[in-house]
């Protein structure tokens, strides 16, 4: 068969073929490229040219190279950016923990439950981020069925302890915020992992579990590490979203949980000063482009084990 | 036995039931410590299963397992001191192979895990591969590792799950051999699980075939070899000419007279199952002669002949239309030519006996597929 | 940034129902963030008008007499639907004068919307609408900058009947460019179940009661918010100073600082309110009438002080091709037969006289709601937050911000 192959491929003039070969994957790149042009790198030059401008939007921007325009953001806003950053980890951390048992079973015990739990998870997209978020202002309202129970269990006096709630009242908390962005965020974590745990050979496991390793040190030493890739994936399709959205500290949190998506927000369409919004704007992309920077050579050359 | 307290290998009333068949009927069976033994089979039989319940790595139905005295039946996966090599292999793709042979030492807290695992790399003959990751060895190579890893642990079992199987012929051969020379310098009770009934035989020193779920025969190659209990085992080991006769009377020093097709034949009575005239007389095919030097005769015609370099297989047509198989080894003796008329023979006591009330093509279909 | 919603989709709208999604839906503008970003960063701003003096802006060639169109942004869930779904108001304009509305909900938000079409204006393009409603505030800015056409009154008659509190105003004096399409009050709406049974009916109570504490919110429309506060501080509204307004921000930072308030909201106020999430917040006329339908306990305060109206107005943008046809679009909500059918479904204050006595007919009850049908007396402390420079506005608006979202 494979001979056949080759013989039928080589007939044909061979002499044109190389040029021919030479331009087709570069012409298949091309739309790709100049989406990315159009959409992605021109607006990034506008918005550092932006940031770099001075003047208002009523006598117009001058480009005049005031890079003190970055301190002076960074200086008034850096609890906003750090509130992003650490709002943003612990969504990314508690959706792990929430995903990775599911995303198992789903993967390897699910059977012929696996469609039909995989469509759970993909049905909320169906319906608007924002509607889901309002939805968790009714979930997490006094009187609600979650707040009676983490009143009855006393779980609430943990939280306000933890300082993450105020006065027993779950909605408008930094409990509020990070539930929020855990749950809007968690298909995107389930789903890499998903992926992941899904071509985890079971014989992998059988065979640690004959090597003497206990369910724990089979998922510490063979399923964890062989899941990295899903994790690595799921964990900065979570965090990266995450630390710029604004919906979730907006519509669930309070006056002290403004992330820094709220402020750019703010300084762009009300306040209309583009430089710093704009300055903002890169501030955090450098953050997140650094941080995930990092983690990911660490999670990529170590072993984590 | 007193000086290693682990002891033999009992399966006493094993079985499994799934939900919707039976992969092992009840078995009893002990394995000697010490020994290679063979579970052989085609595939579905229930070796693998028998295997895996030895492994702990699947819950009997039923019955229980022994090491030594112990009692294994629910000793968990990680707490038996059992290995296996995988039919896959199944190496952490993640680990370099010394931390893949590692491995089980590490879990059992052993600090001289690294030392021994490079030993154990070293036997196998891959010390200098122990940095690679698994996939940059060929599947030999990760068979080796596999068998380390296993090894390595020094097991009462070491069980053996087709590991030869995804093999090209001659590296496994040499395999077969290297096994074979591992066990008897670790000394460590071998199970090995195969459909290959060349490399049963070869390997082990005691087989257990197995048959829809149920235990045929257990024995030495030769035996079963031999005197093989049913047709199963018969056609599955090796080729049987299975000649239906009838026995018709006692002839003395330990013969009995018997009609086959009208010839009258001699068999030894002690292979005889008790109170069966029916009969199967089945012959190897290399204990069958061309030309009359045993004591038992009969005349057929050639119809096909093919010539191997040591020995020349004849397909010869008795009277009556049954085709035998017939190897003549090259030892300078004349050949025949197809369709010559010619005298086929053996001497009494070469032959089985077994009861005419079975299948007497059992074991053959799957061996064709298999080779098919 | 993350992804957007979908705001306009109907499913949205369905699920939410009238109650959220109405007029002022601030939070809705948030969507339009990305577009906004980039064009807002593309283009220098230029100032066309002269400080306060309008010039009127450029205009394109007026296509109405050939075609029949009209196009028309407005705020959702503003104008009045029938049970099919149906606009009756537009179909009677289209019906009388031939003229096919097209009618889309687009105008979430000022900033936002002001993020959309600002290039356009700058750059002298048609932005692809001929008539929209923008709030006060963004109408003196528009005409300012000058991004909106004088309006013909030939072509509207009814004009006229413009109420004579708003026909004359700070930031369009004679109404030339602008036309109020609705107004409301901002003042307090409380909910008894969550307040105890309090009555909150003064800013200083707001701000200060602890039996509330926490679960406060302001509106994030400055002018609303601020406004209230300088005039619960005796302040004049229309004639403050800077130095007032710092004093009413100080009032405000401190409020926040002993954590009185929850946080600063467009109308996503409304479901909170309802269930009590919100004990008590600033919150405007139209959206509490409608809130007060299935929760006729909650309660709404118009603070002794004095309060803030505001009003969305009609504006041709410059370039608009059918500025004739706008204008009897105008004209025929002008109409106070017309207008009372409007003020029925959205229960704002209806800019229009006469309207009162046609809302008799339509609906008695609505008709004696104060929040829709304010008496003399009402509207006589009511007032309007003055109109600010173009450096005045980035100033208060920074400042303002920088506590809403710091």
């Amino acid at each position: 068969m494979a001979n056949m192959a080759v013989a039928v491929g080589g007939t044909p003039a061979p002499a044109a073929r190389p040029t021919r070969r030479n331009w087709v994957p570069y012409a298949l790149l091309l739309p790709g490229l100049l989406w990315l042009a159009v959409f992605y790198a021109a607006p990034m030059f506008t918005l550092g040219s932006q940031s770099l401008q001075e003047g208002n939007v009523y006598d117009g921007y001058v480009l005049t190279g005031n890079v003190g325009i970055y301190p002076e953001a960074l200086s008034e806003y850096w609890p906003h950016l750090l509130r992003s950053l650490g709002y943003a980890a612990s969504a990314t951390i508690a959706g792990l923990v929430l995903a990775y048992p599911l995303a198992y079973y789903m993967a390897q015990k699910a059977g012929r439950w696996k469609n039909i739990m995989l469509i759970l998870v993909i049905a909320p997209f169906f319906t608007s981020f924002l509607i889901r978020t309002l939805a968790w202002r009714i979930i997490l309202s006094d009187g609600g069925v979650v707040s009676d129970i983490v009143h009855t269990t006393g779980l609430i006096n943990l939280l306000d302890i933890m300082g993450l709630t105020q006065g027993g009242t779950l909605l408008n908390s930094k409990f509020a915020v990070m539930a929020g962005l855990t749950y809007n965020f968690l298909p995107f974590m389930i789903l890499p992992l998903y992926a992941a745990l899904e071509r985890l050979d079971p014989r992998l496991m059988e065979a640690a579990r004959d090597l003497y390793a206990s369910g724990w040190e089979t998922f510490r030493h063979v399923i964890f590490p062989l899941s990295l890739p899903g994790v690595v994936a799921g964990t900065l399709l979570t965090f990266i979203p995450a630390t710029g959205d604004y919906i979730n500290s907006r519509l669930l949190g309070n006056t002290q949980t403004v992330m820094i998506g709220q402020v750019i927000d703010s300084l762009f369409l009300r306040v209309l000063d583009f430089p710093k919004a704009a300055a903002l704007s890169f501030i955090l992309l450098v953050m997140i482009v650094t941080l995930v920077g990092i983690y990911v050579r660490r999670a990529g050359t170590e072993e984590l084990v | 036995m007193a000086e290693n307290p682990s002891g033999d290998l009992r399966l006493v009333q094993l079985s499994k039931q799934f939900a919707d068949f039976t992969a092992c009927h009840p078995l009893d069976l002990t394995i000697p410590q010490g020994s290679f033994f063979a579970l052989l089979g085609p595939s579905g039989c229930g070796k693998t299963t028998t295997l895996r319940m030895i492994a702990g790595l699947e819950e009997p139905t039923g019955g229980s397992i022994f090491i030594g005295d112990t009692d294994i039946t629910h000793t968990k996966a990680y707490r038996r001191n059992v290995n296996t090599v995988f039919q896959s292999y199944a190496l952490f793709p993640h680990m370099t192979i010394i931390e893949n042979v590692a491995f089980g030492l590490k879990r059992r807290g052993d600090k001289e895990a690294m030392k021994k695992a490079q030993e154990a790399l070293d036997l196998v003959e891959l010390g200098h591969r122990a940095k690679q990751k698994p996939n940059q060895l060929s599947g030999g190579m990760q068979q080796r590792v596999a068998l380390a890893r296993a090894l390595v642990n020094r097991p009462d079992v070491l069980l053996l799950d087709e590991p030869l199987g995804a093999l090209d012929l001659k590296l496994r051969r040499q395999m077969q051999i290297e096994l074979k020379r591992i066990q008897l310098d670790v000394g460590i009770t071998f199970v090995h699980v195969t459909h290959d009934q060349e490399e049963a035989m070869t390997m082990a020193d005691e087989v257990a075939v197995m048959n829809a779920g149920r235990l045929e025969q257990v024995g030495t190659p030769t035996e079963l070899y031999d005197h093989p209990a049913s047709t199963f085992v018969a056609n599955f080991l090796g080729q049987s000419n299975l000649l239906t006769s009838r026995i018709v009377g006692d002839a003395g020093e330990g013969l009995l007279d018997v009609d086959c097709h009208g010839y009258p034949i001699r068999i030894a009575a002690a292979h005889v199952p008790a109170g069966v005239r029916d009969v199967f007389v089945g012959v190897r095919p290399e204990k069958l002669r061309i030309g009359h030097t045993g004591a038992n005769q009969l005349t057929g015609t050639i119809t096909d002949d093919s010539f191997t370099g040591v020995s020349t297989h004849y397909l010869v047509q008795l009277p009556w239309g049954f085709e035998v198989t017939v190897v003549q080894p090259n030892d300078g003796s004349p050949r025949a030519k197809v369709g010559e008329k010619v005298d086929i023979s053996w001497d009494p006591g070469s032959e089985f006996v077994l009861d005419a009330r079975q299948d007497e093509d059992a074991g053959l279909l799957d061996e064709e597929i298999r080779h098919g | 940034m993350s992804s957007n919603p979908d705001l306009n989709s109907l499913a949205f709208r369905a699920a939410l129902g009238r109650g959220l999604v109405s007029r002022r839906t601030a939070m809705l503008g948030m969507a339009g963030l990305g577009v906004a970003a980039l064009s807002a960063c593309g283009s220098a701003g230029r100032n066309q008008g002269s400080n306060g003096t309008a010039t009127g802006g450029a205009s394109a060639e007026d296509l109405s007499d050939s075609e029949k169109v009209v196009n028309w942004s407005n705020w959702p869930e503003y104008i009045d639907v029938d049970d099919d779904g149906n606009r009756p108001s537009i179909d009677a304009f289209a019906a009388a004068t031939g003229i096919a509305v097209n009618y889309t909900e687009d105008y979430n938000d000022n900033d936002e919307f002001y993020a959309k079409v600002r290039p356009l204006l700058e750059a002298g393009q048609d932005t692809g609408r001929d008539v929209w409603c923008s709030t006060d505030w963004m109408v003196a800015r528009l005409i300012r900058q000058g991004f909106v056409q004088e309006l013909d009154y030939d072509n509207i008659p009814n004009g006229s009947n413009v109420v004579d509190s708003l026909s004359d105003v700070e930031f369009d004096p004679g109404r030339k460019f602008s036309l109020p399409w609705q107004s409301g009050f901002a003042g307090i709406a409380w909910n008894p179940a969550s307040t105890g049974g309090k009555r909150i009916e003064s800013i200083d109570q707001l701000l200060n009661d602890p039996a509330i504490k926490g679960r406060v919110t302001l509106l994030t429309e400055m002018r609303d918010t601020v406004g209230l506060i300088l005039l619960e501080l005796g302040k004049d509204i229309t004639s403050f100073t800077a130095e007032d307004f710092d004093e009413a921000l100080a009032v405000i930072q401190d409020a926040k600082d002993r954590g009185q308030l929850q946080g600063f909201t467009g109308n996503e106020y409304t479901q909170p309110l309802a269930s009590g999430d919100i004990a008590a917040c600033i919150a405007w006329t139209g959206d509490v009438v409608q809130l007060q339908f299935d929760n006729p306990d909650l309660g709404y305060a118009l603070p002794p002080k004095g309060f803030t109206i505001w009003s969305d107005n009609f504006v041709i943008p410059n370039m608009a091709k059918h500025k004739k046809n706008a204008e009897l679009l105008i004209n025929h909500y002008y109409d106070p037969e017309v207008m009372a059918e409007v003020a029925a479904w959205v229960n704002y204050i209806p800019p229009v006289q006469g309207t009162t006595e046609a809302l008799v007919a339509l609906d008695p009850e609505l008709a004696e709601n104060e929040l829709i049908v304010p008496t003399d007396e009402v509207l006589s402390r009511a007032q309007v937050f003055r109109g600010l420079t173009d450096a005045e506005e980035s100033d208060f608006t920074a400042r303002f911000q920088s506590i809403v979202v710091g």
